[in-house]
């Protein structure tokens, strides 16, 4: 059990953990005390002291965030010495740039307008110089408008305490400090990786999204829980929309990404160009005519028969959720007895454990990583593995040409041919880590499970749903010969050009996907499905989790669900 | 009791705050029993009487010699200045404009507009001459600021009834808006 120690507070005597901020303390009692650099999920610093308290016994107000208590600490929280100097900082803040509020986007949900009401800000005290500053408009995804900015260093904390990616600090001193990246490059040439964390801790309307801009605050939109389902790390999101149409994608601070997300699913999902298939179409001639449910399952069930279900084959992407996966084994497998398969690895012939969380990361203190790059396609674990190096673990990279992604943070690396090295290395460290993927191969494999009963393994599944696709004994379908009709269930995915290739030989393609795309090109028939955020569902995430998708939006009335799809067509046999 | 003689004038305004004035919808004949609207420019007479009123209302930035002058005047025959809404009370959005160099914000309306064939900027003597774009009280001595963008009816019958009654009124919660 932690020390206590005994604090009186706003005249209230109370017990708090030796260690804990004044701040902390005054959470615990019930008080509130207003701040503005702090946020939860950031290290404090004390960097704009609308926090201050009065310490009996000290010169000064003081900065509750970084303040330890102490045993027989007198603290009030409420003095009109203390209202003063918050309303005084406010006024200070609103002098030294362009705070009007009327043309800045973040009006409504900006936290230093908040505090200005709640301090009774009518006017502004101090003449407004407003410098002129500039507007860094270099990234693709957000905006990053100096003239809002009040120096709170929230941006750079996420981006060196939570993601560890150190592109930003300050330059300059005093009243011309600017917020900057690598030393001062535009952020658009800067090492930034566009997590957009910094986007989501943003006090004020410095930092904004491009495409939800001046879409509507807080206030006017609706927010849904969700899990981000691009790769199998399964992030808890938040997805936030309005009047019908989704605007963008928060990170979910309880989750077990402590709200980190990355640019493929905050992002990316936005910037989509490809046309959605809307209904069922049929290739008849040169052209695709779009047709009725029935009329297109009846065209593929009769193709079936007719190339006999041995001559066929269903493959699957493993971005596809349980209840999809399931009713497509059962349907195809089980009811039609088509073999089938999947279109990404599911690491089923490695044959190794997945029993490690992204918990047991920043625990670890020699990371393995190996047939894999996290961070490729696994971000945000990715960046997990770059903190827990901050904090001194080893990371030990195996295979790949390390110039790229995570081989930059390599501390050492080493050919296949030299692996038991690498893991004579792991066998002597505390709490070693496995991150395994595809590139591993089944010799190699063997030889790592030397570590199964020191080391936490992770399988880093090329797909979402790869851990449930594994389960489910679902092989990679690629690897393996064409046949004459091919059913595939493509979600969002765009194919590798020699997958399309192999499909290309056959006699009769279904694409079952959201967008048209190079298999649409010659597909006999191409089916609907809904996209990421319809869908409604659960998948396994790589650390296997269950993960709870939820629908944001209705589908379009002519898209329906792949489980309703496989029960339609499993009649007709 | 005599009525609370009232005056407003607009500054440089979109004319919102006024249009927020008539929003209090049946407020406004009921507050019409304590105060009498000498003057504004939404009745016919447009200027503050010179034996004076006891309350001044302001809309808008002052942004040209033209604005100063009227705050001046209205300044001098008020007794409790208030400025009203966001433009008044911080500059709002004619301090937009104080980003740019003036004869550059002047050839941007007159001369490179895109609708603009073979402008000039207007010179005459008698147009007013645009200054940097100022809140009120930067210029001239203000009593009470009611930001808003604009404030609301509520904010302004607020307002309103605690100066009848003596009082100069505290904004807060949701009648302290800026935008």
């Amino acid at each position: 059990m932690a020390l206590m120690v005994n604090i009186t507070l706003n005249g209230q005597s109370i017990q708090v953990p030796l260690g804990s901020t004044v701040l902390e303390a005054a959470e615990h009692a019930g008080i509130h005390i207003p701040t503005l650099c702090h946020h939860p999920a950031l290290v404090n610093l004390g960097a704009c002291r609308m926090c201050t308290v009065e310490i009996e016994g000290e010169r000064a107000l003081q900065p509750s965030c970084t303040y330890p208590v102490r045993e027989g600490m007198i603290i009030k929280t409420e003095t009109p010495r203390v209202f003063n100097l918050r309303k005084f900082v406010l006024e200070m803040l609103f002098s030294e740039r362009n705070h009007y509020c009327m043309f800045c986007e973040m009006s409504g949900d900006c936290e230093l307008q908040t505090l200005a009401y709640q301090h009774g800000l009518a006017h502004w005290t101090y003449p407004t110089p407003n410098p002129r500053l500039h507007v860094d408009g270099t990234r693709k995804y957000f905006l990053m408008d100096h003239n809002r900015c009040i120096l709170c260093r929230r941006c750079i904390r996420a981006c060196s305490d939570i993601v560890a990616n150190h592109t930003l600090g300050v330059k300059y001193r005093g009243s011309k400090t600017m917020i900057s990246a690598d030393m001062g490059v535009p952020f658009g040439d800067s090492s930034c990786i566009s997590c957009g964390t910094c986007l989501q801790v943003c006090p004020t309307g410095a930092l904004v999204d491009r495409k939800s801009a001046y879409m509507g605050r807080h206030t006017d939109t609706q927010t849904v829980n969700s899990q981000c389902s691009f790769c199998s790390v399964g992030c808890s999101s938040q997805i936030i929309k309005r009047s019908g149409r989704v605007l963008r994608v928060e990170g979910d601070w309880e989750g077990s990404n402590e709200g980190v997300l990355c640019h493929l699913g905050r992002f990316d999902p936005f910037y989509e160009t490809r046309d959605r298939v809307l209904s069922p179409m049929i290739r008849k001639g040169d052209s695709l005519i779009a047709v009725e449910w029935d009329e297109a399952l009846d065209c593929i069930a009769d193709k079936i028969k007719e190339t006999g279900h041995e001559k066929a084959k269903a493959w699957i992407t493993g971005k596809t959720l349980h209840e999809a996966m399931e009713s497509f084994v059962n349907v195809f497998e089980k009811k039609i007895g088509m073999p089938v398969g999947a279109l990404e690895s599911t690491l089923l012939d490695l044959n190794l454990p997945s029993n490690g969380t992204l918990s047991d990361i920043d625990k670890s203190d020699c990371i393995l990583i190996i047939g894999a790059d996290p961070l490729l396609r696994h971000l945000v674990l990715g960046y997990r593995v770059k903190r827990a190096r901050n904090h001194g673990a080893k990371v030990i990279l195996v295979g790949g040409d390390g110039k790229e992604g995570i081989g930059r943070y390599a501390h050492m690396k080493f050919e296949f041919g030299n692996l038991d090295d690498a893991l004579k290395i792991c066998m002597d460290s505390d709490m070693p880590m496995v991150l395994y993927g595809e590139g591993l191969g089944i010799t190699n494999a063997e030889k790592v499970k030397v570590l199964e009963s020191r080391a936490k393994f992770m399988g880093l599944f090329p797909a979402t749903n790869g851990y449930h696709a594994r389960e489910l004994g679902l092989q990679d379908g690629v690897k393996r010969d064409h046949a004459k009709l091919m059913y595939v269930l493509l979600e969002d995915l765009e194919l590798r050009e020699e997958t399309v290739q192999t499909l290309k030989k056959a006699e009769f393609v279904v694409s079952h996907s959201s967008y048209l795309g190079a298999v649409s090109e010659f597909a006999n028939v191409i089916l609907p499905v809904p996209l990421w955020y319809e869908r409604e569902g659960t998948f396994v995430n790589c650390e296997g989790n269950e993960i709870k998708v939820t629908a944001a939006m209705n589908k379009p009335e002519t898209v329906l669900s792949e489980v309703e799809v496989f029960d339609r067509l499993a009649l007709r046999f | 009791m005599a009525k609370v003689k009232v005056a407003t004038d607009w500054l440089a305004a979109c004319a919102g705050c006024h249009m927020s004035l008539l929003d209090m919808d049946g407020r406004l004949v009921e507050i019409l029993d304590k105060i009498e609207l000498t003057s504004s420019p939404i009745t016919d007479l447009k200027h503050p009487p010179v034996q004076g009123v006891d309350v001044g209302i302001l809309t808008g930035a002052i942004n040209n010699s033209t604005n100063l002058a009227v705050a001046r005047m209205m300044r001098k025959r008020c007794k409790c200045l208030v400025a009203l809404g966001d433009c008044a009370v911080f500059g709002g959005i004619a301090a937009m404009r104080n980003s740019f160099d003036i004869r550059d914000a002047l050839a941007r309306a007159y001369e490179d507009s895109e609708s603009t064939v073979d402008g000039h900027i207007p010179k005459s003597e008698e147009i007013a001459k645009p200054i940097k774009a100022k809140a009120v009280e930067r210029l001239v001595k203000v009593e009470l600021n009611v930001p808003g963008c604009p404030p609301s009816p509520d904010a302004i019958y607020f307002v309103l009834k605690e100066l009848v009654e003596g009082r100069m009124p505290i904004l807060k919660d949701e009648l302290l808006k800026y935008d």
